[in-house]
């Protein structure tokens, strides 16, 4: 029961990592190669905060989400403004990332030693919160995409000079889904952290960025439920896949090829999961089942 | 006559392009209420015009002055607010969203509430959405395209992909619309519906128009006034019967396109 409550937590996090993700690069169209930058920074914040400050556990992610957010205006604002995109966009996150791993390895005040990371962390992520924590984030950014901000995110997306021509503040729409990344990635930072008690700079490779870009992708367009589903997925995978170990890397990566090939658009495209299509697909079983009415069969299904 | 408020004017606009004047020395006023033409070949400059108007080029050098004052230096955002909004050539509608999401964009383009209420799904949020999307498919209707309303713009047959793009130009609310080439692709019956749809939208919604086009008729048959634009520079000026018989526009630009009526 332990094994599967903490793969659970494990894939929550994962989940709460990537929502913030999701609103920039799905809705917003800004691929970011840096989102384990503001993981980073939620880890190392929120840990510190409450190991050598005494914060208590849920102010220090907040905080530790504000000071991301800071972190992100100020990467945020020069690109933005000088109307970087694509490649371009996604390449100045990665350097970011990087920027802020080399910062933190290399602070050293008092006692504190970046490089040497922070210990002790109490271990306060458990299932509960992380199911808290990601309904009320997800619960928060559904109404978002569902608004007019999130409208404007997907015109910009779609069709950002028209956007821009209708009046739509391109600059400012961009910049607040990068904000809103870079809280909710901080806050899944922080319960990472509050979860394997230890923060070292070895945990947050650029792989993990790559990976949270591809539960993104792989989960679909215009759509929370899909990342949401993928992410969750792709992280117990390696867990469920354990008994195929050594091939779990090459299946991981095959299956990523064969989605990209026979659906580009994500697992759910542009589809939330839902349970309508649940109805249909009943009725049409029944109807099916009567027509082929076999003998000693009172047709249909009860 | 009284003397008609001048509500654009461009003045000696010119934009280079490297060693190309795309737009040379162009000189216009838009009397406010009007429809004005810009016809000319390919190539001549029109919708560069439009471009510069719309903060989407930066001119050379010159001035546009909406309302009495220049508008140089403000961002195409910006242009919109202050009341002018425009249509593609090549139609820019927002493909995977559906007609009445791409015309509430024009309508809540700076959203009627904070994030915080956004995030929180409140009452007033889903209120001000819900009339929202009442304007919108007003809009959608008065284009003729309201069945459309739930489809996505990709769905949607050509000929009403370009009413959606009007149809979020005007949900903008401007006073001065311009339309580049809306009858591109439409034969004389689709011409004719839309010289009389762009009419009555000028008088429903107090609109100044400006357009480009290639289709004579639609152009003689609506413009009070028209400007005939050849490799940049203007060529004519004048009413619509004018510049039917001028030889110098006939020579550029009617004579190699006669259009059989």
């Amino acid at each position: 029961m332990q094994y599967y409550l903490s793969v659970l937590t494990i894939g929550g996090i994962n989940v709460i990592l990537i929502l913030g993700l999701t609103l920039l690069t799905s809705y917003t169209g800004l691929f970011s190669m840096g989102n384990v930058g503001f993981m980073m920074v939620g880890a190392y914040c929120s840990a510190a905060l409450n190991v050598e400050f005494g914060v208590p556990f849920i102010p220090s992610l907040l905080i530790s989400g504000v000071i991301s957010m800071l972190l992100g205006l100020l990467i945020g604002w020069p690109t933005v403004r000088r109307k970087l995109k694509g490649d371009h966009f996604a390449v100045a996150l990665l350097g970011f990332a990087s920027a802020i791993k080399v910062l933190i390895c290399n602070i050293e005040i008092g006692d504190f030693d970046g490089a040497m990371g922070i210990k002790n962390v109490p271990k306060l992520t458990n299932w509960y919160v992380v199911l808290i924590v990601g309904a009320v984030i997800t619960f928060l950014l559904w109404n978002f995409v569902h608004s007019a901000y999130g409208r404007n995110c997907r015109a910009v997306r779609e069709q950002e000079v028209a956007a821009q021509t209708m009046g739509i503040n391109v600059s400012r729409t961009k910049l607040l889904s990068l904000l809103i990344n870079a809280f909710t990635t901080a806050i899944g930072g922080g319960l990472f952290a509050f979860y394997t008690t230890i923060v070292v700079p070895t945990m947050f490779t650029q792989n993990q960025s790559s990976n949270h870009l591809i539960a993104v992708v792989f989960g679909g367009i215009n759509s929370i439920t899909g990342p949401v589903l993928s992410s969750f997925v792709l992280a117990i995978l390696p867990e469920l896949l354990r008994v195929i170990s050594t091939w779990r890397l090459v299946i991981y990566g095959v299956l990523i090829v064969v989605i990209m090939l026979v659906k580009p658009e994500g697992l759910l495209g542009y589809k939330e999961l839902n349970f309508r299509w649940v109805k249909p697909a009943l009725a049409k079983a029944r109807a099916l089942l009567k027509k082929n009415k076999l003998p000693g069969n009172d047709g249909g299904k009860a | 006559m009284e003397e008609k408020k001048i509500i654009l004017e461009t003045r000696k606009l010119t934009v280079r392009f490297g060693g190309l004047t795309a737009v040379n020395s162009v000189s216009m006023s838009v009397p406010e209420g009007s429809i004005t033409g810009i016809i000319g070949p390919n190539g001549a400059g029109k919708t560069t015009l439009f471009n510069m108007i719309t903060a989407a080029v930066e001119p050379s050098s010159g001035q546009v002055i909406y309302n009495g004052a220049s508008i140089l230096g403000l961002g195409p955002d910006e242009i919109a607010r202050i009341g002018i909004s425009r249509t593609f050539q090549n139609i820019r509608v927002c493909s995977r969203m559906t007609a009445l999401e791409n015309v509430i964009i024009s309508i809540q383009r700076v959203p009627p509430y904070s994030v915080f209420a956004a995030m929180l799904g409140l009452p007033s949020v889903k209120r001000k959405d819900r009339e929202a999307r009442e304007q919108a498919l007003g809009y959608l209707k008065m284009l003729g395209i309201g069945s459309y309303a739930n489809s996505l713009a990709s769905e949607m047959p050509y000929g009403q992909q370009r009413r959606l793009e009007i149809a979020r130009a005007i949900a903008t609310r401007p006073k001065l619309l311009l339309l580049d080439e809306p009858a591109a692709g439409m034969n004389n019956e689709e011409c004719r519906e839309l010289t009389g749809l762009i009419r009555e939208l000028r008088e429903k919604l107090d609109l100044t128009v400006v357009l480009i086009e290639h289709h004579m008729e639609v152009v003689m048959r609506l413009c009070d006034n028209i400007y005939v634009l050849n490799l940049g520079s203007l060529l004519r000026e004048g009413k619509p019967s004018q510049i039917q018989s001028d030889a110098e526009v006939i020579k550029a630009y009617l004579g190699e396109k006669r259009r059989r009526n």
